[in-house]
């Protein structure tokens, strides 16, 4: 999943003010020149008396590591801050493809609809059993055969949440899989490989998969998109008695169970707001998302008792819950900003007690991305804690691209190329100057940071460390003339080990296209750094700036052919291990997958991705082909946020890397 | 004035479609397209085409542009937003009660003060306080609003905490309204530019008609000071700051993106912006509509306005 809230942290920058009109000719080019000096005095005057009145430094030390101590208190309301623009919209926890995100699932459902798995233990993606209504799933028949047993939980109607609850949302994904937005095809995962789904016993639910898997890929991947669903959904309209949709109960893979799944989707969708069979419904369903009975029916630790369109949300605990952490608070409430200036002014004025420090406002850099080195001096009430997701950042490069004359894509298929690319990205540098020490490198497709079990030996140490010198000569001993600053161009065309390569005439200068979205500003700055070093050594980018969608709209995996002509496309974001958790590459890399978007075609990388997803393999084979391959450019992926907490609020570190929010763990102190 | 009625009306109609076209138009060009827009960047290539397929966006352009005038006409139906998932009447008909409100008020109070100040201006012009209130309309006429918001919100919000950080949360114009004080800073940001720029044509209007013959047969005449000012200039000072009124109402209607972002009052101005960063082109076109209808309507209103206060203005019928 791309990780849209990196791409919210906009500065928006405008000019103008209302009712703004042409000037008339006024009598005031005599004491113009005076009045120009007493304007800027004054608006200087303004600056200083408002800067002037910030409340001191609360000491060194004090808001850069997470408090201890105090009495726990029960009660009181935390209110958190939704990244700009990423306030929830849909609350049905079957969510269409561009409904699919973390403010929706991970910020918002999850706190009320549990699902089958938890993952996010500490700071790592792990599984946590604690927080799931699954046990352990038990792999058995070469894998084949996954049992799972539940947890003792119940919905608010009383209801215990059961094997067939498990059921009825498999029978949900399989009958409207196009509509959920995890849903990959041609990777032979859930529910495509999914042969049988059977309550075995109430609590117990037995998957049969057509074919053995490597089990933490299908637990973390797969199985961490179910999200049990009441009986009391399953309806076609409202007051429906439970059951009478007949998806609930249906034999899983049934014609019958398919179309009723069909009808109990609709109805819960449009339900939701979202109406695939007529989506020139009007919506107007968020007025009832906390009044609609349907809602209210939850087995996690809350319920919503208000909701709106610009994305205010309160939820209140909910009394019937049984699983572990029960909220100490009885209120939390979530609330929606415009862009982080204005998140940050609510943080200063006192409004919020969990929100974000805007990057631009560190006022010290660090030099260990996990330890903070100082906290803004106008919030001596908070703490300060570094928050990175389990994601990486990269941009693709295309393969297929007939730019530069057709020789674009051959030149981006030379690994030597690639090599010197990555080569010049100063990683160490860019973190420091651009990211003020908030940031990880990446060396390969898993990430750096948060520290996991997943990270092989090898992906910990940079195979393409900062050399420019290294970089020239890769370049240079492979036929290409270098104009450092200028651009470089092939003098030994063919395919011997020191010419440019297949498909490469002499001549053809080295220079590429790169779309790169804005509104992100250390990402711009990053990206000036990236295109500098890459200059230095002949490599010459034409820049085009864009807008997000407009480059990820570009970034679309394409033929060889005369329309198949981008080259980078750098969307200033990351790619976010959720829900496929289990850093694996049959998204990103395979061949012809849905995300590779540069058209990276492998054999060997094909065969080790196959081996991660099918059989016990681990993950290093994997990522150290991919690390040493570059069939993207990694790069230096920037904190998430730097989150602001409460000082007397306790339980909101450590943070899931997967943004999900555990308020239920949150208490004040006296 | 019948036949002017009915020909702005067509041509306001005439208006309204060439620049739902425009923009119509406009959002086919950026690349990329709606669908992954809408969809995200994980969307597979049969997910996209359903998506083209299910809006649409798979027929030609002026069929599809047909299609969209015909469900506005006969359906009232202005399309749906996949970003926001909702239907565009139904956002439009919650943001834009909030930017009447913001814009709205802040344009009222920057008449309330522009008009007097105006006034004041041309009574002490020349002196002390002519330049400084001329001074300070250039400051606040110069400054952007985002630097006056957020000096405010520092000073007024945070440091002393007389006023809040934020615009009012309500979602309803009563709610909005039950939260004065922390209506009072993004209404002093709007107003404090549109009272610069109103002062000033007030001021300008005021000494022109102050030179004007019938000023000065109403000063032969015997009428006082007073009299002369306010019975005579200043009645006939206030036509083009009707017309101006009239010229507001489109930045009434479309909203102030940057006093709604500074404030956390989402409006329509930054709906706008918001559409066309998201490729949203149901809610582009949405918000173009509202935009561009009270364009032709504020344009309307000050022609018909202009000649209701001026009686030398008479539009003749063809």
């Amino acid at each position: 999943m791309r990780d849209s809230s990196r791409n919210v942290n906009v500065s928006v920058t405008w000019v103008g003010g209302p009712g703004a009109g042409p000037e008339r000719e006024v009598d005031v080019r005599r004491t113009k020149g005076l009045l120009s000096i007493a304007a800027v005095a004054i608006a200087a005057g303004m600056v200083l008396a408002a800067c002037s009145s910030s409340p001191s430094s609360s000491g060194s030390g004090k808001g850069t590591s997470v408090p201890t101590g105090g009495t726990k208190m029960a009660g009181g309301t935390a209110v958190w801050a939704e990244l700009p623009g990423s306030a929830p919209n849909f609350i049905f926890p079957f969510d269409p493809p561009g409904l699919f995100s973390v403010p929706n699932i991970n910020q918002f459902q999850y706190l009320m609809y549990r699902p089958l798995y938890w993952f996010g233990k500490g700071t790592t993606p792990n599984l946590n059993l604690a927080l799931s209504v699954g046990q352990n799933p038990v792999y058995s028949n070469n894998s084949e055969t996954i049992t799972i047993k539940l947890n003792n939980y119940k919905w608010s109607n009383g209801e215990p949440v059961a094997a067939q609850d498990v059921v009825f949302w498999m029978n949900m994904m399989h009958a409207n899989k196009a509509n959920f937005g995890a849903y990959v095809p041609g990777i032979n995962a859930i529910p495509d490989d999914v042969t049988n789904v059977v309550a075995t016993a109430p609590d117990t639910v037995t998957f049969t998969l057509s074919g053995p898997v490597n089990t933490n890929w299908y637990t973390y991947n797969n199985l961490s998109q179910v999200t049990p669903l009441p009986e009391a959904w399953d309806i076609t309209g409202a007051g429906g008695a439970p059951g009478s949709g007949g998806c609930y109960i249906g034999a899983y893979g049934g014609a019958a169970t398919d179309a009723a799944c069909v009808k109990v989707f609709d109805y819960l969708a449009t339900q939701a707001g979202y109406n695939p069979s007529n989506p020139k419904a009007a919506n107007n369903s968020f007025s009832t998302y906390a009044t609609n009975p349907v809602w209210q029916i939850v087995d996690g630790p809350w319920h919503l008792t208000s909701f709106d369109a610009t994305g205010d949300v309160t939820m209140e605990p909910n009394a019937s819950y049984t699983g572990p952490d029960k909220p100490s608070l009885s209120k939390f409430v979530e609330a929606p900003f415009t862009d982080e200036s204005s998140e940050y002014n609510a943080l200063l004025g006192g409004k919020l007690n969990v929100g974000y420090l805007p990057l631009s406002n560190v006022t010290k850099a660090t030099t260990n991305p996990e330890v903070v080195a100082a906290q803004d001096p106008r919030l001596p009430n908070f703490y300060l804690n570094e928050y990175y997701g389990w994601e990486f950042a990269y941009f693709p490069v295309n393969f297929n691209s007939a730019g530069n004359n057709g020789a674009a894509g051959k030149i981006i298929s030379q690994l030597y190329l690639r090599q010197a690319m990555q080569m010049l990205v100063d990683q160490p540098a860019i973190i420091q100057k651009v990211f003020k020490g908030y940031g990880a490198p990446e060396y390969g497709p898993v990430p750096v940071l948060p520290t996991t079990d997943f990270l092989s030996s090898d992906e910990k140490t940079n195979p393409y460390p900062y050399n420019a010198t290294k970089a020239k000569n890769l370049l240079s001993s492979h036929g290409w003339k270098i104009n450092a600053n200028g651009t470089d161009v092939c003098e030994k065309p063919g395919t011997g080990s020191d010419e440019c390569g297949a498909g490469i005439p002499a001549g053809t200068p080295l220079t590429f296209n790169l779309e790169f979205a804005t509104g992100i500003n250390t990402q711009t700055q990053a990206a000036a750094d990236e295109i500098a070093s890459w200059d230095s050594v002949g490599i010459h980018i034409n820049e085009t700036k864009s807008t997000f969608d407009t480059v990820i709209g570009n970034a679309t995996a394409c033929t060889p052919g005369p329309s198949c002509t981008w080259e980078f496309e750098d969307w200033a974001g990351s790619w976010v291990y959720s829900p496929d958790i289990y850093p694996t590459g049959e998204e990103l890399f395979a061949s012809g997958a849905a995300a590779n978007y540069g058209s990276y075609a492998d054999p060997k990388a094909d065969s080790y991705i196959h081996d991660t997803d099918f059989t016990n393999a681990t993950l290093d084979q994997y990522e150290n082909y991919m690390a040493e391959q570059l069939p993207v450019i990694y790069l230096p992926d920037q904190v998430q946020s730097l989150t602001e907490i409460q000082n007397n609020l306790r339980g909101a570190t450590p943070q899931n890397p997967l943004s999900a929010i555990n308020p239920e763990e949150w208490y004040y102190v006296r | 004035m019948i036949g002017f009625l009915i020909r702005r009306v067509i041509q306001a109609i005439v208006v309204v479609i060439i620049v739902m076209l425009l923009v119509f138009l406009l959002g086919h060009i950026i690349p990329g397209g709606a669908a992954r827009a809408a969809l995200g960047p994980r969307a597979s290539k049969v997910a996209i085409e359903g998506f083209n397929r299910a809006n649409n966006y798979d027929r030609p352009l002026i069929v599809q542009f047909y299609l969209y005038l015909k469900n506005l006409v006969w359906h009232r139906y202005l399309g749906y937003s996949y970003h926001f998932n909702q239907g565009v009447t139904n956002i439009i008909e919650e943001r834009l009660p909030k930017t009447l409100v913001l814009v709205g008020i802040s344009t009222v109070l920057a008449l309330i003060v522009a008009i007097p100040l105006g006034v004041l201006q041309v009574v002490r012009r020349n002196k002390p306080v002519d330049y400084i209130l001329t001074g300070v309309s250039f400051v606040f006429y110069a400054m952007p609003p985002f630097l006056l918001g957020t000096l405010l919100i520092l000073y007024f919000a945070i440091d002393t905490h007389v006023f809040s950080v934020e615009a009012p949360q309500g979602q309803t114009v009563g709610a909005i309204l039950s939260d004065p004080r922390a209506l009072v800073l993004p209404e002093i940001t709007l107003a404090a530019i549109t009272i610069a720029s109103f002062s000033r044509y007030m001021r300008s209007s005021m000494m022109e008609a102050m030179t004007e013959d019938y000023v000065r047969t109403a000063r032969a005449k015997g009428a006082g000071p007073r009299r002369v000012l306010f019975v005579h200039a200043l009645r006939n000072a206030l036509i083009p700051i009707v017309t101006l009124l009239g010229l507001s109402i489109p930045a009434i209607v479309s909203g102030a993106v940057i006093t709604e972002t500074v404030f956390n009052y989402p409006g329509m101005g930054l709906l706008a912006v918001q559409a066309a960063e998201n490729t949203d082109i149901p809610l582009l076109l949405g918000t173009a509509f509202v935009a561009t209808l009270a364009t032709v309507a504020g344009s309307f209103i000050a022609d018909v306005l202009y000649a209701v206060v001026d009686p030398r203005i008479r539009y003749a019928s063809r």
